[in-house]
């Protein structure tokens, strides 16, 4: 298991580099998680999306489905992925702290 | 999304012919009882649809007795049946890197934990297992060759009738998991030397999920692996060694038998040669189209021979995962995306590496305008992928 240290604090991420304990998520793990994955500076739109992921998450113990982020958001995917290279599961939900989502990889 | 474009039949076939969803209701708000077994009137008209789908199935694959033609949940639980019932420590079993992990998983549990050895062929660079192969696999103490009808990620249809009579020859059982064959391409079980064949009832032969099942030649040395009520010869502390009750315990899955009935009938009256037809034009276009596309790579796809319409793709610079959700979200256009459950195949086709394909598979409800649609938003997203 790896290790992303944050304000001194070593956090625990899987081999894919999502958060292991999303519980320990903050403003400055995000910031962290984007320098590291190549997003680069969080912009006002970077974090309107990170905190509908992270708010739906809390509220519903799962990611939003991406046709709902991009309507929440009022954007094409595409312009998701313009501002998360890694787009909205592996670059997005795992910057907001969330879990690594379930699927056949 | 209502007016989806839906290309992941590999998966389960959607949406059903309306007969479909219009018998299972019908049966199952006027037939909704245990068939069979309690011998009252609407028991006994419950327990001919399952037999006369059992019939009605045979006669597809050409078997010779509706009663080896058994049912259970889907085809992996028919491979399971299969494997299981088959092999047992110090055996060797022959299969190959085509294979979906229904049969790879079983097969590697009894590797590591029941003394069983496997042998995987591998498949060529078109995506064709050579009988040659499996013939050199055989050995003194092989008890089972078993080998997949037709990729459900590339979409080649291996040949089962050579691999089939080698098998016969050497006095081998052979199975085949016809998962993405049976009700799409002829199955003959007799011609082809099928001893054991496997197959779901919710894609090609166009029934709901949950229903699924295995016909059973004669004199094959299947044991039973699951153990219950027969609704038959209770007073009997062991399970019945017949047809259908060796491979059966418990109440059937009657509605969906109902289901995969109609499904059947509506293959048979629309010609399951004129669907295939038609689909693989389908497929045809949007392989060629795919293929003019710069940045898109299409793995084994060079001809209709031989082939089910399922195209496996990738974008350069894209993962196959992400071209599918742009494929949904912004085309709204449904394809697979991922490993898709065939671990080897990608090994084999270098793509485990890169998070698998984008897998488009047609089905007759789709139209060339749908083909058109994924093609031009392939085009589209390829053009990102260059960026």
């Amino acid at each position: 298991m790896d290790v992303v240290k944050v304000d001194g604090i070593e956090l625990h991420v899987d081999g894919d580099g999502f958060l292991q304990d999303p519980q320990l998520w903050t403003e400055a793990v995000a910031a962290e998680f984007a320098r590291l994955d190549g997003t680069g500076e969080l912009g006002p739109k970077h974090w309107e999306i990170i905190r509908f992921i992270r708010g739906y998450w809390q509220e519903s113990d799962m990611a939003p489905t991406v046709r709902s982020l991009c309507k929440q958001c009022g954007l094409r995917l595409q312009e998701i992925y313009s501002l998360f290279p890694g787009g909205p599961a592996r670059g997005a939900c795992r910057i907001a702290g969330l879990p690594k989502p379930d699927g056949c990889v | 999304m209502d007016n989806l474009i839906y290309l992941d039949n590999s998966a389960t076939s959607f949406p059903k012919p309306q007969v479909v969803y219009d018998f299972m209701k019908e049966f199952y708000q006027s037939h909704g009882v245990s068939p069979g077994r309690s011998g009252f009137d609407k028991a006994l008209e419950a327990e001919e649809v399952v037999h006369s789908t059992r019939k009605m199935l045979t006669g597809l694959f050409n078997g010779t007795d509706p009663n080896h033609l058994t049912f259970c949940y889907n085809a992996t639980e028919a491979l399971n049946r299969i494997i299981l019932g088959t092999l047992s420590r110090g055996d060797h079993a022959v299969s190959s890197n085509i294979e979906h992990n229904s049969v790879l998983r079983p097969l590697n549990h009894l590797q590591r934990d029941g003394g069983v050895e496997v042998t995987r062929v591998p498949f060529d660079s078109r995506g064709y297992v050579d009988p040659g192969d499996v013939k050199k696999a055989l050995r003194k103490n092989t008890k089972l060759v078993i080998i997949n009808h037709s990729s459900n990620i590339i979409g080649t249809v291996q040949p089962v009738g050579e691999i089939g009579r080698i098998c016969r020859e050497a006095g081998v059982p052979f199975a085949v998991d016809a998962s993405q064959s049976a009700g799409a391409i002829p199955i003959d079980v007799q011609d082809m030397c099928i001893d054991m064949l496997a197959f779901t009832g919710h894609k090609c032969l166009m029934g709901p999920t949950g229903i699924g099942g295995a016909y059973f030649g004669e004199d094959v040395p299947v044991r039973g692996t699951v153990f219950g009520g027969t609704g038959v010869r209770s007073a009997n502390p062991f399970h019945l060694e017949e047809f259908p009750y060796r491979m059966e315990a418990g109440t059937l899955n009657t509605v969906g038998i109902a289901g995969l009935h109609a499904g059947v009938k509506w293959i048979l009256e629309q010609g399951m040669d004129r669907i295939h037809d038609s689909e693989m034009l389908l497929w045809d276009k949007l392989r060629r189209g795919c293929q003019e596309i710069d940045g898109v790579v299409t793995y084994c796809a060079e001809d209709t021979e031989n082939q089910n319409p399922v195209l496996s793709l990738n974008v350069e610079g894209l993962v196959a995962g992400d071209v599918g959700t742009m494929l949904d979200v912004d085309h709204g256009i449904a394809a697979r995306t991922g490993l898709q459950c065939a671990p080897l195949v990608h090994m084999q086709l270098g793509t485990d590496k890169i998070h698998g394909t984008v897998r488009f598979s047609v089905g007759p409800f789709n139209t060339s305008g749908h083909i058109d649609a994924a093609v031009g938003a392939l085009r589209e997203i390829a053009s990102i992928g260059r960026k």
